[in-house]
């Protein structure tokens, strides 16, 4: 015999339904069906509403969700792919993997990640669901340390970059700057004031030289070296002559 | 001078006087007045400038070093005693430009050692300590400006805030002045050398530039934005008044080098010719050099404006939500129109964010002086295939051109003071004037040091030379006689000054300088007070600032340093004069009397 006493969490309509212990057979086997179809209806409403009540978490603008924007053609050109249902499928599962790393649990899965509001842009939402509690959200800044954590990962799973796949939110970490020891300039600069110091010796060891191949030539003919000096300067006003080596001033005829 | 010093042969004359005269003013100069005055029609008062006055000046000055073989100062009192203030204004000139030109020789060195990098520095921004973005100066300038301005000269935000010296610039001006005293230590037996280097390398660079540069993408643009010749800037007076000017700069009228060069001449040697000569390369290279900067200058236009393109392609497709190949960069315009017309309500959220993209804008940004070479050039060598080749052989080419005017600014001031015989060993001589230029040069690698530099740059030398150059003509004229003037010339050349000689330098050059030199002082009158641009960090760009009082005065003396010269020589030679003659007087009086 079918109980008839309505369970204490019943909904309020199916404890209306109670009927009256007095009441003919008829009317409560009616009862009976009434409170079997209903129970069914709430739990096919139930079962549809679950992926609706999903539906409604991932929402655009919604306060845990973030936009991500994927260029393929800008990065790719002609090796382009097709953004299609099995590269959505692919995302979810590389957000699930991110999840997993940051977490360091196993529990997430490809039905964690909710997607919605694709564009012909290739742009959509998403949202983390929590896998204890699919009503509950994971929040942005989880969602967002999760991202960064592993977006080098992720740009890879898409051969794309930091600028080709956005997360509109979501800053990425610029590489550090490489800092030489000594700055390159710095090498450069060495090596041409050094070439410049080599020229400077080897003219300074050239004009030593000069001088004294002069001064070895001095000795040689010194006294024609002074006559020469002395003709070339005349009231201040350096002469311009040369002097004329032709010239002898010991001829012996006598002077008149 | 001594008959042993003397050039080689005529052609390291020439050659010497081609490297001083093209300069770093036809890259940069010339083509910035090209497109200011409408593109080829500029070449018609430049190229009437030219034969007007700029060839017959250049013979006048090589004529007088030629004949009188000695330098400025020396030539000038000889010509006329009461006027050797000429060449005392000519040395202080030629000093002024010597302690700031070299500056510019140290800049391309940074720059020349900065491009042995993988990436040229000023390709990207630096990133900022949180690496979260590039750093903010450079967010809101352009990465070339930010190495420019902060990492190059790390300049402060005005003219009153000093800084320490940049170790990297004071290192590389010493650089600078060791090649210098390096170059001229020998007199003109190693200057006879270096410039058969300095005169003939920058052509073969801007050959090789000229080739790259007409078969970027885009260059045609440019090429033909800088010859459409917009006649009516013909009707303006200052375009006539600039092309006067360049043309004097350009040559190097008025300091003293030419004078110098050509006193180590032999005494026959036919500067005519060679004055004509080295006046026609001159103004080739600055139309040859224009057509490489104008084909590099569509480049960056034609880039900046596909950028451009982009960049609102993006941002149509992100707003709108379309696919990424519906919109191409041929038709965005189209699709902007399209847009607009059937969704003006999210189109109009789109606000200030869409940009007009505007060839003809981009082109019309004209840039002179140091922020074409170093900011507009470098932004365009970045985006060429093989960078760092080209910024090492655009900057070495700068270096040569600047070095070749170095040369000549510094034997300008060297000639003079090697006949008055201060020190005897001219090697010391020289190393003395390099040492002291370095150590007054450093002053401009301070934090403010680059206003210094644009106050040199533009009052140290202008208002001067005019002065000195109308000074110089009216004297051979009029004081010394072009009579006399005309049987030395005879004497050397041994044919008779032609006509056209006479008229240009008795009659037209004399007016055509002073309707300069009114024209100056009008201008710098009517100026108000004088401004220079300051560098704003927190902007990002250059604002227009007033020169504060003591700068402004600092602006006067300049001025009136070099321009004092020639009254006050003049003064001392009369009072000397008249007491040696009363002197004489006196003195034959009382042999009398006894």
């Amino acid at each position: 015999m079918p109980s008839l006493t309505v369970p204490p969490g019943a909904p309020p309509i199916l404890q209306s339904l109670t009927v009256p212990p007095g009441a003919p057979p008829i009317l409560q086997s009616l009862a009976v069906t009434l409170e079997r179809m209903l129970v069914r209806i709430l739990v096919l409403l139930y079962l549809a509403g679950a992926p609706a009540l999903a539906q409604t978490l991932c929402q655009p603008n919604a306060s845990n969700g973030y936009r991500v924007r994927i260029s393929i053609k800008t990065a790719l050109g002609n090796q382009a792919y097709e953004w299609n249902e099995n590269e959505m499928f692919l995302f979810r599962a590389t957000m699930a993997f991110a999840m997993r790393r940051y977490y360091k649990t196993e529990t997430y899965n490809v039905d964690n990640i909710i997607v919605c509001n694709q564009t012909r842009r290739v742009s959509f939402w998403f949202v983390v669901i929590s896998p204890e509690n699919p009503t509950m959200l994971i929040p942005k800044a989880d969602v967002e340390k999760a991202v960064s954590m592993s977006r080098h990962r992720i740009n890879n799973a898409f051969l794309l970059t930091d600028r080709t796949l956005e997360f509109l939110g979501i800053y990425p970490t610029l590489a550090e700057p490489v800092n030489p020891d000594t700055p390159p300039w710095l090498i450069v600069f060495g090596v041409v004031i050094g070439a410049v110091f080599a020229g400077i010796i080897a003219l300074l060891v050239s004009s030593l030289l000069q001088k004294r191949r002069k001064e070895k030539g001095m000795m040689e003919d010194g006294q024609d070296e002074e006559d020469r000096q002395m003709k070339g300067v005349e009231n201040g006003i350096n002469l311009d002559g040369i002097y004329n080596r032709g010239f002898t001033d010991d001829d012996r005829f006598t002077k008149l | 001078m001594c008959l042993t010093h003397t050039w080689d042969n005529p052609m390291q004359f020439v050659l010497a006087c081609v490297s001083y005269a093209v300069g770093l003013g036809n890259v940069w100069r010339f083509p910035y007045l090209c497109q200011m005055h409408g593109g080829g029609g500029f070449l018609i008062p430049y190229m009437l400038m030219l034969v007007l006055l700029g060839v017959p000046l250049f013979y006048m000055e090589l004529a007088i070093g030629q004949k009188m073989r000695l330098g400025s100062i020396g030539a000038w009192r000889a010509i006329s005693p009461y006027l050797g203030g000429v060449g005392m204004a000519s040395v202080v000139t030629s000093m002024y430009l010597c302690l700031y030109y070299n500056v510019i020789n140290a800049w391309s060195f940074w720059y020349l050692f900065h491009s042995f990098q993988s990436v040229l520095p000023w390709a990207e921004c630096p990133v900022n300590s949180n690496l979260t973005g590039p750093v903010e100066e450079c967010e809101r300038a352009t990465p070339t400006q930010y190495f420019f301005y902060r990492e190059t000269l790390d300049i402060s935000g005005s003219i009153e805030e000093n800084g320490g010296i940049h170790m990297g610039q004071a290192l590389c001006l010493l650089l600078a002045w060791i090649i210098v005293y390096l170059f001229i230590v020998k007199g003109v037996k190693s200057t006879g050398k270096v410039v058969y280097f300095t005169a003939t390398f920058p052509y073969l660079v801007l050959i090789i530039y000229l080739i790259r540069g007409v078969t970027l993408h885009g260059a045609i643009n440019g090429v033909k934005y800088m010859f459409t010749p917009k006649m009516e800037q013909l009707a303006k007076p200052t375009t006539w008044i600039n092309a006067a000017t360049q043309i004097f700069f350009s040559l190097g009228l008025g300091f003293g080098s030419l004078i110098a060069f050509a006193s180590y001449n032999q005494y026959n040697n036919n500067f005519e010719k060679q004055a004509i000569v080295v006046s026609m390369v001159n103004s080739s290279t600055s139309i040859f050099a224009s057509i490489v900067t104008f084909s590099i200058y569509g480049f960056k236009a034609t880039f900046n404006y596909e950028s451009c393109l982009e960049r609102v392609r993006l941002l149509l497709l992100n707003t709108f939500d379309l696919a990424e190949d519906t919109i191409s960069l041929e038709n965005v315009n189209h699709w902007i129109a399209e847009l607009n017309r059937t969704h003006p309500e999210q189109f109009a959220s789109l606000g200030g964010r869409l940009e007009t993209c505007d060839l003809e804008a981009e082109l019309d940004t004209a840039v002179e002086g140091t922020g074409l070479a170093f900011i507009v050039y470098s932004e365009a060598i970045k985006n060429m295939p093989v960078s760092q080749l080209w910024s090492v052989l655009y900057f070495i080419m700068l270096l040569l051109l600047g070095m070749g005017s170095m040369l000549g600014n510094v034997i300008a001031v060297i000639t003079p003071l090697s006949d008055l015989k201060f020190i005897s060993v001219l090697s010391y001589l020289v190393g003395l004037v390099c040492l002291f230029c370095l150590l007054l040069g450093l002053g401009f690698t301070t934090r403010s040091g680059n206003y210094w530099f644009t106050m040199f740059n533009d009052y140290g030398a202008t208002f001067s030379l005019l002065f000195i150059v109308l000074i110089e003509v009216i004297t051979v004229c009029y004081i010394y006689g072009i009579k006399r003037f005309e049987k030395d010339v005879e004497d050397m050349l041994g044919h008779r000054l032609n006509w056209y000689w006479k008229i240009m330098l008795a009659g037209v050059s004399p007016i055509l300088l002073i309707a300069l030199f009114i024209f100056y002082i009008v201008n710098y009158i009517q100026g108000g007070t004088p401004t220079y641009q300051a560098w704003n960090k927190e902007l990002g760009k250059s604002v227009v600032t007033e020169y504060p009082p003591y700068a402004q005065a600092f602006i006067g003396l300049l001025l009136a340093s070099s321009v004092c010269c020639i009254p006050l020589t003049a003064l001392y030679t009369y009072c000397k004069k008249r007491n040696l003659a009363s002197g004489k007087r006196e003195r034959t009086v009382s042999t009398v009397s006894a």
